[in-house]
């Protein structure tokens, strides 16, 4: 403070304590009042500090004083109601008046007591009312009063610097913004816009090259020397001046000054530093003005979000967090992983290449982001490296680093801040910098950083959005459609609803209601998780996933609706539950996916987590692979299997891989139901332990199902065939000879038999020899001769007796009156043996005995005798018809057969089955629509001895069939027959006639089986 | 909800078991395939009739036939914000699991009344609200259903007890 400026201080000071009247006209006239009162004072007061001139310093304190309290008292009107609060204690208007002087200038000087004594004294009376200390009432108040000011001050002081500058700031812009409008307001809304733009008598614009980023500092230094010239004799010309710089306009490096003339401006700017006002001024168009003041949105820099670097080029393309803006915007500190090598590349610092010039620096890979390390920096740079270990802020080659990062102040124009999208891992490095790890990621500064650059493409026609700032606060909707930034929704909620709007997507969020369904998208680390929405706060939605039924907790904006049935995305190529192989000798199965990893369960039943680029390949998936369980039953991927032992566990199987399966089950949720398992340690669940068909069409048992089983309800499963031996062998008294072997030829009595063979008394030596029953040829006991096809006698017209009937050999059981005996002795067929073979029998009998195919077709098929006897039993009945023929078939056939082929499927049990659809139409059905494939083999591999069989059976059914016919005309002359001895040459006459034929053999039988039942007693006789 | 429910299905039948009782095995196969399934949004509890069988039509290929069977089933489907009562079969930390019937049902301890509190000290473990209130496994339970999702073969929602009436219920055993 020198001495011109003293002399000025009265209208300076004026001016400068109320610099905007108009602002404070809306204060009452309290403030007026202030200043009238304030005004004499001041005139005062110089006058004093002029006679007191010997004390400088306490003038210059006033000064100080005063300039703070002025700068507070424009700010800070709230504060001075405040005081004026405190003040009413006082209740004495003038006196608080006084005190709020006191407050003002000379709180300082009552403090200091040799100050206040010589204000005392020396201006006591004329300074009445100024420092009231005369009265001595009111000194201990006034002691009081200004003690507490005093403090109220310190406070005050205190708290100003608490402020940080930009909190000051802000809060003088909005005071001061609020004030402004309210008439500009007013103004614009009476005037029509277009009126309001320039015309040629309106003042000129001119840009003005300035310093590229001091423009908002040209300004400011435009703005004080217009307040300092306001009202003098060379009171500048420019009527405004303004800049549009920033670090990505393009009117950056220009102030824009309007004014009427040019001179005006150089007038105005001469002097100035940082701006050229020499240099080329540039007119701007009446037409581009109003563009010149566009308003054009910057990205705004918040501490702590994500920004990258574009250069140095050894950064480029780096994350980096801001730490701080500073106050210019221009440049941002931020801090970022450095890529270091420690010295390891350059030879010598400053090497020189042969032709003098330095030496570039080795271009080549960028080294890997590393924080920084002491150490290594010590190694090479000893002498580069300063810093504190305690604080972990080091200096190394003029790079400051603080925990590691990099910290460096670059402009903003040198970062992208848009579209920046830090993937996790790179904010996970930061992260991890930090304390606590993981811990430390801020997801609001994640979310501020990702807000601008996603939000447009987050938003898809039929997301339910809500509005959440700006004057549609509150509302709800549905997008319909996204265009940019500006989203059209249809409200469905509120006082607008039905109404379309259109609302930017800053404002905007998605909402969710508890219960839905929703998938996560976006950035989050969740991504393609799905779940269902548990709780919301704000902007944050807990959800309950779907694979692992854990919460996990996201921003809304990261989500989406999702269909009901959620899937879990793929990995790459990966899917979940392929199967993978980690190293040669392990495989896994994947049971996790997740946005850059997988959880695989690997064939020792271990999981693990895995990158994709940690496994070697896919293993496709063979549909075709088989194992054997530890049963020895065949597996096939989609068998269900349970484990034996262990857990018990079952399930289906995904997959088989050498001796390992892995199968799914729902039973669990752990591994995504996986389990792994040895082959060997699985059995099939299946009824009858055979292999699980895959085909739902032969899924289900077929037997328990047949309905060809329920048709005949009383057939209770398979009855066992007849037993072997019943009743007395009819071998046994017959005659016989031996065909093979040591005793072939000789005649001989049976004296009792096995299943396979015959004791066999001879006649010519007193023995008896053990003879199968297949050597021996059965002879007529009175006329020797041989008795073909024994075993097959019993024809087909053998209609009578049953199995169960009370004569089961009734042949036999006759004895010597067996028909065929006593045919054989009384007709002349038999007699005669021209006529026998073919006339006395059938030539279906005869070709049936001679049909070589039939006997060794039995005989090569069953491969035992033993059967053949009751085959021929069976067939007997067969053809008799009165025991259903498949039953012998059936019961008896195919279980050799199926021996013989030496497999033991299933398909016996079809065989059997079959046996029954068969049974209803002939013995041998081997033609018989078999169902299953087995059962046909098994047929199909008896077919020539079946076939053989069915033509034995062949020649029996015309017999059958024609028997009735015949019969009816012989059944009155057989009884005639019987009853009259004598005309048996006519008779014999009769049927050497009719033997040839056929048709009279049949009947010859059915004959004779009628007659049987006639009266077979007389006949004995 | 119950309801009944006209509904549709083809039903495949086996030639070997074509026969004249071919229409009691169709309705057979057909119990045997939906009775207890459950077809996305709902589950089929149970057949009441089948009352109109198609004429079988042999399917080229493999022989079965196909018959398209009508029937009348009662079918259940939960909804959203349907309150039912449901028992309690394993509590954690985060909520706990109810069934009611063959629907599961978690309850999150985001939607239990904030004075019903995880108590992990207690044999079982369990939500307490120091008093009366009690919920563990086997409690019985009223809840509001707030979000239902179909899996493959199931379905299972999201249930809150946090309104009025709703939570434990008086066990009048």
């Amino acid at each position: 403070m020198s001495g011109p400026r003293d002399h000025e201080v009265d209208s300076d000071e004026e001016e400068d304590f109320n610099p905007a009247p108009a602002d404070m006209s809306d204060d009452e006239g309290q403030n007026g009042d202030n200043d009238e009162e304030e005004a004499p004072r001041r005139k005062a007061s110089p006058g004093h500090t002029r006679n007191g001139a010997d004390d400088d310093e306490d003038d210059e304190e006033e000064e100080d004083d005063q300039d703070d309290v002025n700068a507070r008292n424009d700010d800070d009107d709230e504060e001075d109601e405040d005081e004026e609060e405190e003040d009413e204690i006082q209740g004495h208007r003038r006196k608080r008046r006084k005190d709020r002087r006191n407050a003002f200038f000379d709180i300082e000087a009552e403090v200091d007591d040799e100050d206040e004594g010589e204000d005392d004294e020396e201006g006591a009376e004329d300074q009445e009312g100024f420092i009231e200390h005369g009265d001595p009432e009111e000194a201990d108040f006034a002691a009081r009063d200004d003690e507490r000011i005093h403090q109220d001050l310190d406070r005050r002081r205190q708290q100003d610097a608490d402020f940080d500058a930009e909190r000051m700031a802000r809060e003088l812009q909005q005071r001061h913004a609020h004030r402004r409008r309210a008439p500009g307001m007013g103004e614009t809304g009476a005037v029509p816009q277009r009126l309001l733009l320039p015309s040629v008598d309106d003042p000129s614009i001119w840009g003005v090259r300035c310093k590229e980023g001091k423009e908002r500092e040209v300004i400011f230094s435009i703005m004080k020397r217009v307040q300092e010239k306001m009202g003098t004799k060379d009171e500048l010309g420019i009527t405004a001046a303004f800049e549009r710089g920033g670090p990505n306009s393009v009117m950056k490096g220009l102030i824009y000054v309007e004014a009427q003339r040019q001179t005006d401006i150089l007038q105005a700017l001469e002097g100035m530093l940082n701006v050229y006002p020499r240099t080329k001024l540039l007119l701007v168009d009446i037409k581009e003005m109003p563009d010149l003041l566009r308003v054009q949105k910057t990205p705004t820099l918040e501490p702590g979000s994500w920004v990258r670097l574009k250069r140095p080029n050894k950064y480029a393309g780096d994350l980096a967090q801001v730490l701080d803006v500073t106050e210019n915007g221009l440049e941002a500190r931020v801090r970022y992983i450095p890529r270091l090598d420690y010295g390891m590349r350059d030879e010598h610092p400053g090497a020189m290449t042969a032709d003098g010039k330095r030496k570039r620096p080795v271009t080549g890979a960028r080294p890997p982001q590393k924080l920084f390390s002491e150490v290594e920096a010590r190694k090479r740079h000893p002498r580069y490296i300063t810093g504190n270990p305690n604080t972990n802020v080091w200096q190394y080659n003029g790079d400051e680093f603080e925990q590691g990062f990099l910290v460096k102040d670059i402009k903003i124009q040198l970062l992208v801040v848009k579209d920046v999208n830090p993937t996790l891992e790179e904010v996970t490095k930061f992260a991890s910098g930090g304390d606590d790890g993981v811990e430390n990621i801020d997801l609001k500064s994640l979310a501020a950083s990702l807000k601008d650059s996603s939000t447009n493409v987050t938003y898809l026609p039929g997301d339910v959005i809500e509005v959440y700032e700006g004057e549609q606060k509150g509302v709800v909707g549905r997008a319909t459609n996204v265009q940019g930034d500006i989203v059209t929704m249809d409200v469905t909620e509120g006082d607008l609803a039905g109404q379309t709007i259109e609302v930017p997507t800053k404002g905007l969020r998605k909402r969710f209601k508890t219960g839905d369904h929703v998938k996560v998208i976006g950035g989050s680390r969740y991504r393609d998780e799905v779940g269902m929405v548990v709780s919301i706060s704000e902007d944050r939605v807990t959800l309950l996933t779907d694979q692992t039924t854990t919460e996990i907790i996201v921003f809304s904006k990261d989500l989406r609706e999702a269909s009901d049935l959620g899937g879990q995305g793929a990995l790459g190529q990966y899917e979940m539950l392929d199967l993978v192989q980690l190293d040669p000798t392990t495989v896994g199965c994947i049971v996790k996916l997740d946005r850059e990893s997988m959880v695989v369960l690997d064939q020792n039943g271990d999981t693990r987590q895995v990158m994709p680029s940690q496994i070697a390949n896919k293993l496709p998936r063979r549909k075709l692979a088989v194992a054997a369980d530890r049963n020895g039953s065949e597996i096939r991927p989609d068998d269900v299997v349970k484990e034996y032992g262990g857990m018990s566990r079952q399930g289906k199987i995904v997959h088989i891989h050498r001796t390992y399966v892995f199968c799914h089950t729902n039973a669990t949720n752990e591994n995504a139901g996986i389990f792994v398992c040895k082959v060997s340690n699985v059995s099939t669940i299946s009824a009858k332990g055979g292999r699980v068909t895959s085909s739902i069409a032969s899924g289900p048992d077929l037997n328990s199902m047949n309905p060809m089983k329920k048709l005949n309800p009383n057939a209770k499963g398979d009855m066992p065939p007849p037993k072997a031996t019943f009743g007395r062998d009819r071998l046994v008294g017959q005659t016989v000879t031996i065909k093979k072997g040591g005793w072939k030829g000789l005649l001989g009595r049976v004296k009792e038999t096995t299943d396979t063979h015959a004791r066999v008394e001879l006649h010519t030596k007193s023995k008896i020899i053990n003879v199968p029953k297949a050597d021996l040829v059965v002879r007529d006991g009175v006329s020797g001769r041989e008795i073909k096809n024994y075993e097959n006698r019993r024809p087909g017209g053998f209609l009578g007796p049953r199995p169960g009937s009370d004569r089961p050999n009734p042949e036999w059981n006759g004895g010597s009156r067996t028909p065929m005996t006593n045919a054989s002795s009384r007709t002349p067929a038999w007699k005669t043996p021209t006529q026998g073979p073919n006339g006395g029998r059938t030539p279906a009998w005869s070709r049936a005995g001679g049909d070589g195919g039939r006997t060794p077709a039995w005989a090569g098929a069953d491969g035992s005798r033993t059967v053949n006897p009751y085959d021929g039993n069976r067939t007997a009945y067969g053809g008799a018809g009165s025991r259903t023929p498949a039953w012998s078939s059936g019961a008896k056939t195919p279980a050799p057969d199926s021996f013989g082929h030496g497999s033991k499927t299933p398909a016996y049990g079809g065989g059997v089955s079959d046996a029954w659809g068969s049974g209803s139409k002939t013995p041998y059905g081997a033609s018989a629509p078999t169902p299953t494939a087995n059962g046909g083999d098994s047929w199909s591999g008896y077919t020539p001895g079946a076939s053989g069989g069915s033509h034995a059976y062949d020649a029996p059914t015309p017999g059958m069939l024609g028997a009735p016919t015949p019969g009816l005309n012989y059944t009155a002359p057989t009884p005639a027959a019987m009853n009259a001895p004598t005309p048996s040459a006519q008779w014999q006459g009769g049927w050497g006639a009719d033997a040839p034929t056929p048709a009279a053999g049949v009947s010859q039988l059915s004959a004779l089986a009628s007659s049987f039942s006639v009266g077979p007693g007389s006949k004995v006789s | 909800m119950f309801f009944l429910y006209n509904m549709e299905r083809r039903v495949t039948l086996h030639p070997s078991y074509f026969g004249k009782n071919m229409h009691e095995l169709v309705t057979g196969k057909l119990l045997k395939d939906v009775e207890g399934t459950c077809t996305g949004s709902y589950y089929i509890i149970s057949i009441m009739d089948t009352f109109d069988i198609s004429e079988g039509r042999i399917l080229p290929g493999n022989g079965l036939a196909e018959f398209t069977v009508r029937y009348r089933a009662v079918v259940w489907r939960p909804f959203k914000g349907e309150t039912i009562d449901a028992v309690v079969v394993s509590v954690n930390v985060h909520g706990f699991f109810a069934e009611a019937g063959p629907l599961r049902i978690f309850v999150s301890s985001y939607l239990i009344p904030s004075d019903i509190k995880w108590d992990p000290n207690a044999t079982p473990p369990a939500f307490s609200d120091g008093d009366e209130t009690r919920i563990e496994v086997g409690t019985h339970t009223r809840i509001k259903l707030m979000g239902i999702r179909a899996e493959v073969g199931e379905l299972w929602a999201i249930g809150s007890i946090k309104e009025d009436y709703l939570g434990a219920l008086e066990q009048e055993s």
